[in-house]
């Protein structure tokens, strides 16, 4: 038994932790404030690229970076200072995109202007050769710290899966706190009916704007702790499908909590997407990620209608004083007595995803 | 020669193809309400059938027809059996987008599985070159604009002249009237597929003529380009589709030719964009109303 299924293991664990944190992020946005973001593996390659010319040494001009690649600056920033520049990169880049997209657009086209921005940049990264290397992407990235503790390659790696371990129980705090706060109840509720919310006197788009920079923050970090592991990044690695993939992951486990992004992340990306790798390559090359895309597209449709909910649903929000009926979409009403209702205790009309009485 | 005529030459081209697929895709979205991302993998469906029986020995026209009938039916089949169950039981929190976008995955993935990433060509004879106002044209691109301007016409014909066209517009203005009034509102949605399936498959096939060598995945990568141009011309709107083509095939064009031919789709794209932040309803505001896109 050699050490190669332990390499194996470490690339799973830290995906594991990738994708988790990239879910959290992606949840914020989707499950939280319901934005149909499919354009959020961006915000994942904006942080991993950020991340990369950060820690590559000086770039002195087109083709003469590091390895003879074209980039951006060139700074070899120490360790923890490149994940948080990638962090605010996905803010950043989340905030021109939300800022154009949320004010305006809702639904189906919502979810196509962030498809369309996601096919532009993918677009401008391929062509524009001088800001990320274009088509050949990346490679060489430092991995950090790796000068400084000088382990063996398998050690090493192994000290990389308790880093990402520390970053996801991190960003696990930070979207736990977003939730359970009066902001995430905000979010709920502007989900669930944006009118209503509105009418409250609370802004929607600000509560939405907000969620998206999280979600895109998050998405930064994960590209950054993917690609100081993998050493390298290029167009390929972030198509509009990839962000797919997490919609998936979301869809499988169940929004709006995180026991089901857990359990979507470890059977989405890790169990199907390695076990269709695993499957006999037999004939052509474009066989395997194919097939991964197309399992993910059944699984998609599949969960949406049998299982919308996902496998873990989310926990019904319980309040303090819990007088006021609940308004939830397709929740079962719970009211315990609403003054003029007419027969104490049950309330037989509930509001759908749009307002109106069913 | 003077190059700008000429990439305006092929940009009417593109526009042919784009606006068979665009007309499609408007009246698809106007009358049945579904924003269909899967259409560019029914595009390739179509394509990949012309070429079966082309490769059989029938004739461009004779595949033409078989690839127009088999998106057709693909697309009455994935309404009967996936977006109408859908769309009556609802979607918890994700638009319908969500189940096209699902299925063009599932699709286009599946036919790179059976067909490859290998190109195909059809086996066409449409010998020399036509001169026509400074600008010179393949005799397949001819067929291209033909086949565009048959197709325009007969939608034309069919929404306005025809009980079925009038019953279309009607569902697409509003299905709750048009259902009050008598129609019978399923059978109309059921054409609509039909109709919009078909010229998905013509425009599969022509695009494959237009091309040197087209692959399963080159349907898809128009899918974006027709979208755009079905909603710069204001979804509903049949001559907007047409404009809107018409715009986009010519910008398109003249970016590639003049600029970098790699930044033709980010054009596209770009212009998508800009008409979704500053008019979402298009030039002409067809059936989809602002309260339904925007805040």
């Amino acid at each position: 038994m050699g050490s190669g299924w332990e390499f194996y293991l470490t690339l799973l664990l830290v995906y594991l932790g990738v994708d988790i944190i990239a879910c959290l992020g992606l949840n914020i946005q989707l499950g939280l404030a319901g934005i149909m973001d499919f354009a959020f593996i961006i915000f994942q390659a904006v942080g991993a690229y950020v991340y990369a010319i950060f820690t590559l040494g000086p770039a002195n001009g087109p083709g003469q970076g590091a390895g003879g690649q074209s980039y951006l600056w060139g700074t070899s920033l120490p360790f923890p200072l490149p994940y948080i520049l990638a962090t605010v990169a996905g803010v950043i880049l989340a905030f021109f995109c939300a800022a154009v997209v949320l004010p305006r657009l809702r639904g189906d086209y919502e979810a196509m202007a962030f498809l369309v921005i996601s096919l532009i940049a993918t677009g401008i990264a391929t062509n524009q050769v001088g800001i990320f290397n274009g088509a050949n992407g990346l490679y060489g990235i430092p991995q950090p710290l790796s000068g400084v503790l000088n382990l063996p390659t398998l050690s090493y790696d192994w000290f990389y899966v308790g880093l990402t371990a520390v970053i996801c129980v991190l960003a696990w705090l930070v979207t736990r706190r977003i939730t359970t706060s009066p902001m995430g109840r905000l979010l709920r509720a502007v989900r669930e009916n944006e009118q209503a919310a509105r009418a409250l006197g609370k802004d929607a788009t600000r509560a939405r704007m907000f969620a998206f920079l999280v979600g895109g923050g998050l998405a930064g970090l994960s590209g950054a702790v993917l690609v100081a592991f993998v050493t390298a990044w290029a167009p390929a690695s972030w198509g509009y499908a990839e962000s797919f993939v997490y919609i998936t992951a979301i869809v499988v486990g169940g929004f709006g909590n995180d026991i089901g992004i857990l359990i979507g992340v470890l059977l989405v990306p890790i169990l199907f997407g390695e076990l269709v790798r695993f499957l006999p390559a037999y004939g052509r090359s474009t066989w395997i990620g194919a097939a991964q895309l197309m399992v993910y597209g059944l699984l998609t449709l599949l969960f949406l209608w049998f299982r919308p909910q996902g496998l873990i649903p989310e926990r019904r929000q319980r309040y303090a004083g819990g007088g006021e009926p609940s308004l939830r979409a397709g929740g079962t009403p719970s009211a315990p007595s609403a003054p003029s209702a007419p027969s104490a205790g049950r309330i037989r009309a509930r509001l759908g995803p749009v307002g109106r009485l069913r | 020669m003077n190059p700008f005529i000429q990439y305006v030459g092929f940009g009417i081209v593109t526009a042919a193809i784009l606006a068979i697929a665009a007309v499609g895709f408007t009246l698809q979205y106007a009358v049945t309400n579904v924003l269909n991302l899967a259409y560019g993998a029914i595009m390739s469906i179509g394509a990949l059938a012309a070429y079966a029986a082309n490769s059989a020995g029938a004739s461009i026209w004779l595949a033409l027809v078989a690839g127009a009938a088999s998106s057709a039916v693909v697309s009455v089949v994935l309404s009967r059996a996936v977006f109408e169950p859908f769309r009556r039981r609802g979607l918890q929190m994700f638009g319908m987008v969500i189940v096209t976008i699902a299925l063009d995955l599932f699709i286009s993935n599946g036919l790179l599985i059976l067909a490859g990433s290998n190109p195909f060509s059809y086996n066409a004879q449409a010998g020399g070159t036509y001169h026509f106002v400074h600008m010179i044209f393949t005799g397949e691109q001819l067929a291209v604009i033909g086949i565009a301007l048959v197709a325009m016409v007969g939608v034309r014909v069919v929404l306005q002249w025809t009980r079925l066209g009038r019953a279309m517009r009607a569902t697409a203005a509003d299905e709750n009237l048009a259902r009050v009034c008598g129609i019978n509102t399923q059978l109309v949605k059921d054409a609509a597929w039909l109709l919009s399936g078909a010229l998905c498959g013509v425009a599969g096939v022509v695009l494959g003529l237009s091309v040197s060598g087209w692959t399963v995945s080159t349907g898809d990568g128009l899918l974006i380009t027709v979208v755009a141009a079905a909603i710069v011309g204001g979804i509903g709107q049949p001559y907007g589709a047409i404009l809107g083509a018409l715009l986009l095939g010519v910008a398109t064009s003249l970016v590639g030719g003049f600029f970098n031919s790699s930044y033709t789709d980010i054009t596209a794209f770009t212009i998508l964009i800009l008409f979704l932040i500053f008019r979402p309803t298009g030039l002409f505001s067809g059936v989809v109303k602002r309260r339904d896109v925007v805040v």
